[in-house]
């Protein structure tokens, strides 16, 4: 039931047995069914979710009803809407399921809890935002200055499991491309063109 | 996520857990009744979706799943099963709230006392140290476990909990079910609801506006 997060964890700090046991009683463990939703746009983040087991994303939906896929996420993966999280205000974002999925949850109040309770978890919250500003930040640029082609072999690169494992109309939107750019270009690819 | 939530109901074909169930299924809630009795559940599932056909409403058979599903658990069995089904969820149900229905009484209607003479609720929520136990709906359906059709006619919840946004929480999900939601104190204070609910039934009471007269009679 733990046992992605333990892994997680383990990369980053080196927690004793009591700290494990203690980190452990933060966590809601929550089992979602594929399309089943952890968020809806319109109500507040209540939780910092860890993937133990499935495949989640997050989308807005703008005034034509276009979704556009914000962040995947895949076992041992966080996802929030940090900006609700923090702040208590509404989301725009939606959480849904893509497979039936094994979450750990944590609350605002446990997450301070626990990083007041346990300094090695402040410092692997830290190592974590950092490494999201970094990816933010890549993920901007990609966005900004890549091609089709080059996104979709980026993301053939970094997220080969996801490209497996979730619809493509995601995948495209993920990518700010449509459905049928995504088509072509796959076969470009696969092709060798 | 004010979302609706998936409530487990652990022994959902039991008098008290199949009359929540009921009450229950006129709110918005998803209901996963969990009960070893495969026949009685899938009746009680049938009834409940003639009554309500908008519910969403699954059957379960294992307490540890439905619970891990769940944001909130209903154990509504005996206090003695109720320790039982605490080790199997006890995991699952970290950071959860769980409401606690059991009454500990024997044959003769008397109050089985703990060792520690504590109630069953605190007795669960000694077992589950991490999560929110509640005591709601063990005095709702006094009456009613003699007259179902006249189940949810009944108006009055008490509530009690340690825990203030799950009492909170249990109000709210009272009031939806269509009862009048009474919080009365922190968990301790279940010790006075489980002793209120033995004399509903040892002795029924024939006005049903008598539960506050029966309150005070207890607290004083």
């Amino acid at each position: 039931m733990h046992e992605q997060l333990d892994n997680t964890l383990r990369m980053k700090v080196a927690l004793s047995e009591e700290e494990w046991a203690s980190v452990k009683s933060f966590f809601i463990p929550k089992k979602l069914r594929k399309r089943q939703y952890l968020l809806n746009a319109g109500d507040v983040c209540q939780y910092f979710c860890f993937v133990e087991k499935g495949l989640l994303r997050s989308f807005s939906v703008d005034k034509h009803a276009n979704e556009h896929v914000v962040q995947f996420a895949l076992e041992g993966w966080w996802i929030s809407d940090m900006g609700s999280f923090l702040s208590g205000d509404n989301s725009i974002y939606n959480i849904e399921a893509l497979e039936d999925a094994e979450l750990l949850l944590l609350t605002k109040q446990a997450m301070d809890d626990m990083l007041n309770q346990i300094p090695k978890m402040e410092r692997y919250f830290r190592m974590l935002m950092q490494n999201n500003i970094v990816v933010l930040q890549r993920r901007i640029l990609g966005t900004l200055s890549l091609s089709a082609e080059e996104k979709y072999k980026r993301m053939m690169l970094l997220y080969p499991d996801i490209l497996q494992r979730s619809p493509q109309q995601y995948v495209a939107s993920f990518l700010g491309i449509t459905p049928e750019t995504l088509s072509r270009v796959r076969k470009q690819v696969s092709s060798g063109k | 996520m004010a979302h609706n939530k998936t409530i487990a109901i652990i022994g959902a074909t039991g008098n008290v857990g199949s009359a929540i169930a009921k009450c229950l299924s006129v709110t918005s809630n998803r209901l996963l009744l969990m009960s070893k009795e495969a026949e009685a559940l899938a009746q009680l599932i049938s009834d409940i979706r003639l009554a309500s056909p908008a519910v969403e409403i699954e059957s379960a058979t294992c307490a540890k799943e439905a619970s891990w599903e769940a944001d909130l658990i209903v154990v509504a069995s005996s206090s003695i099963e109720g320790k039982e089904i605490a080790e199997r969820i006890r995991e699952v149900a970290i950071g959860k709230i769980v409401i606690s229905v059991s009454q500990p009484i024997n044959g003769c209607l008397n109050i089985v006392a703990s060792p520690s003479n504590i109630s069953a609720a605190e007795e669960l929520q000694q077992l589950l140290p991490h999560s929110k136990v509640v005591k709601t709906f063990n005095t709702a359906f006094a009456l009613d476990r003699f007259t179902p059709k006249s189940i949810c006619n009944f108006a009055d919840s008490f509530i009690a909990g340690n825990n203030g946004a799950a009492v909170d929480t249990v109000v709210e999900l009272v009031r939806s079910a269509g009862f009048n939601p009474i919080p009365v104190g922190d968990l301790s204070a279940s010790r006075m609801l489980e002793r209120m609910q033995l004399k509903t039934i040892d002795q029924p009471v024939k006005n049903r506006s008598g539960w506050l007269n029966w309150l005070n009679r207890l607290t004083n």
